[in-house]
């Protein structure tokens, strides 16, 4: 069966979603699941009166199957106790939709996570934003790692072969994969002034964000400079010359490598 | 022509069948029409000229020089010599022929061989195989456009190397690689340069004749032939060892009785693409720089994959910020618009294309992909067809997208 072979009802929720968007107010309350790395994320909005679900709305980056399912859970739970939303499963909104191809089961079902993510958080307080800083379990099984200091290895041994500690003359780098480590403003405003030299400049954090100033924060988000959050570099890699960085997925706590040929670590 | 009813036999024109259902088809990397006059010259190796090429009567010889003739006509478009073509059941066995044929006979020699991280998945599988046999296999990098730098793959090269193998272009982003500088690094070392050819065939020319290549994978479908059937070149002096083993044709590298009415079909492909390629690559180029100019013009956070010039004629590969590649193809297939895309969502292993990857990409920029290639019935009209529908999807995707504005700025 091909990944996209979905049944008819799934093809229609795709195709016309079912309350679409966010909610706002005292009595509302968000699950947040999954994770652009995984290709599925979603945000499930409730708002609560007398235990019971007055509103839902939700918002989903993902394939058809993640937007079908977060649109058909939002029609299964309208009204509904918390309670026994509660006892929705992804198997419950996978036969709603008559049946899911077997390997979106897993992968593109979260939408049930994602309410029970809701209901947790509205009654443990959780304030929709906190909420959406912690996801909830998702596909890739998040785990957030402590963050702490992390030597980089072999740093040394790419000095002059891909790795920067100063960049005076910023040609040098014309159409390499550059990436910055977040290490304040300056290393934003070089990352952002590297976008002149070449297509390719990512911005590495171990943060959620940039440890940058709100003035270079909004500068950030109009360049072409690309943020790759919750990444702790941990090796550099490559045959004499620097080709790849081994990268700790602090959200998600696996390990990747990210192709670069040069890394900037101003000091 | 007539059926058994004495009706006259039509062969169906892929154009007029794509209008008439209402598609715009712009996949053509994944499967290509067989063209009509194609069919045409195959029809009488199905009936009249039935006959088994190694049989010793009269209907044997009839095919053996059908065949011969056949593969003389494949060659030449190839600028090979007919002795130096083996015809196989499709590329991707043209390939494992190549690696795990060429690697097995020359172990002596060494026991390394290096690939390219963009390689198609046939050449990425028959290499962990040979490794599983024992044999190191190195992966070259590829940089932000996808091209292998000559200078990286020499680094990788060592007293134990007896093959090299690189695609000649990308059959995803479209990149065509330095093949002939390669080939001349490697000319006179004693290793082996083999090249998946498929993507780039009929695209742009490929001549062993100027081109010191060893081993190259051909495909029929690849020229609007029929599909099921490829080819492998194997330069004179090759050690190949065979790795279907049974009737010994194809000069025992490739036993089973071949398939006459499709390696005519092939040949016939091969001597229409000779004809036409000039203006035809120049006619689709069109169209694809028409698509490319329009959709970076009028879709906001849209960026182009690959490398700007050195790409195939045919092929545009996008991504967009904060849309999944799957959901963009199914909601334009509703549209009537075929394409595809790099998607893990949309492949059996869940994972993101790896060339993306290789290429630098994030995986949530790789899931963002979506791939056009266009082909002999592609028409401009395709391109208004497309940016009636993709602004669209695009903009609906990213307001049900949780990602889109928090992660980039709103349409300036």
């Amino acid at each position: 069966m091909k990944s996209t072979q979905y049944t008819e009802k799934t093809l229609e929720h795709f195709r016309d979603p079912r309350n679409v968007g966010t909610l706002e107010g005292p009595n509302v309350a968000v699950g947040r699941v999954g994770n652009p790395v995984c290709g599925d994320m979603m945000d499930i909005y409730i708002e609560v009166e007398d235990d019971r679900i007055k509103d839902i709305k939700f918002q989903t980056f993902g394939c058809g199957s993640a937007v079908a399912t977060s649109s058909m859970i939002t029609e299964l739970v309208m009204g509904m106790q918390l309670d026994d939303a509660l006892k929705v499963s992804r198997g419950d909104v996978a036969d709603a939709l008559d049946g899911l191809p077997p390997i979106k089961m897993h992968c593109s079902n979260l939408a049930a996570d994602a309410l029970h993510e809701a209901i947790k958080n509205w009654r443990e307080g959780v304030g929709p934003e906190d909420a959406k800083k912690t996801p909830g379990g998702t596909a890739c099984h998040p785990i957030p790692a402590q963050v702490a200091e992390v030597e980089i290895q072999k740093l040394d041994e790419y000095d002059g072969k891909g790795l920067y500690r100063k960049l005076d003359d910023l040609t040098d780098i014309a159409d390499q994969r550059v990436v910055v480590l977040d290490t304040g403003d300056d290393a934003a405003r070089l990352a952002m002034d590297l976008t002149e030299h070449t297509g390719r400049v990512v911005l590495m954090t171990t943060g959620k964000e940039p440890s940058v100033s709100p003035a270079v924060r909004s500068a950030l988000r109009l360049s072409d400079v690309k943020v790759l959050a919750e990444a702790q570099p941990l090796e550099l890699l490559g045959e004499g010359e620097l080709e790849r960085i081994r990268v700790h997925d602090l959200n998600e706590d696996e390990e990747y490598e990210l192709t670069a040929d040069a890394f900037v670590v101003l000091e | 022509m007539t059926d058994a009813r004495g009706t006259a036999l039509q062969i169906g024109d892929p154009g007029e069948a794509l209008r008439r259902d209402g598609i715009v088809y712009a996949d053509y990397q994944s499967a290509k029409p067989v063209d009509p006059r194609v069919v045409a010259a195959m029809l009488p190796y199905l009936t009249e000229k039935f006959g088994n090429a190694a049989s010793l009567h009269g209907v044997g010889d009839v095919a053996t020089a059908a065949l011969e003739e056949a593969r003389g006509r494949v060659a030449a478009f190839f600028g090979a010599d007919p002795r130096e073509i083996v015809f196989t059941g499709g590329a991707t066995e043209a390939s494992n022929l190549a690696l795990a044929g060429y690697a097995l006979r020359n172990r002596r020699k060494g026991d390394h061989v290096i690939i390219s991280e963009a390689e198609h998945i046939s050449v990425l599988n028959i290499a962990k195989y040979l490794e599983k046999q024992g044999f190191r296999v190195t992966r070259a990098p590829i940089d932000l456009h996808g091209r292998v730098s000559p200078k990286k793959l020499r680094a990788r090269i060592t007293d134990e190397t007896i093959l090299v193998s690189l695609q000649w272009a990308s059959s995803e982003i479209g990149t065509v690689q330095p093949i002939a500088e390669i080939a001349e690094m490697l000319d006179g070392t004693g290793i082996a340069l083999h090249s998946d050819a498929v993507a780039a065939e009929g695209l742009i020319p490929i001549d062993t004749g100027a081109v010191p290549i060893s081993l190259l994978s051909l495909s029929s479908n690849d020229v609007y032939g029929p599909r099921g059937l490829g080819a492998l070149y194997v330069r004179k002096g090759v050690q190949v060892a065979p790795v279907l083993l049974g009737g010994g044709q194809e000069r025992g590298l490739r036993s089973g009785s071949e398939d006459l009415a499709s390696i005519a079909g092939f040949a016939a492909a091969a001597d229409i693409m000779a004809a036409e390629m000039p203006a035809e690559v120049e006619r689709i180029r069109a169209i694809r720089d028409a698509l490319v100019e329009r959709v970076l013009a009028e879709i906001p956070d849209a960026h182009l994959n690959g490398h700007p010039e050195q790409r195939l004629p045919n092929n545009a590969h996008f991504r967009f910020h904060g849309v999944e590649g799957e959901a963009m193809v199914l909601s334009l297939r509703d549209a009537g618009i075929a394409a595809s895309t790099g998607s893990a969502c949309s492949s059996k292993t869940l994972e993101p294309s790896h060339t993306l990857i290789s290429c630098g990409l994030l995986h949530e920029e790789a899931h963002g992909s979506l791939e056009f290639t266009f082909g002999r019935w592609s028409r401009m009209e395709d391109v208004d067809t497309i940016m009636a529908a993709l602004p669209g999807v695009i903009s609906r995707l990213r307001a049900l997208s949780p990602l889109y504005k928090t992660h980039a700025p709103a349409t300036p």
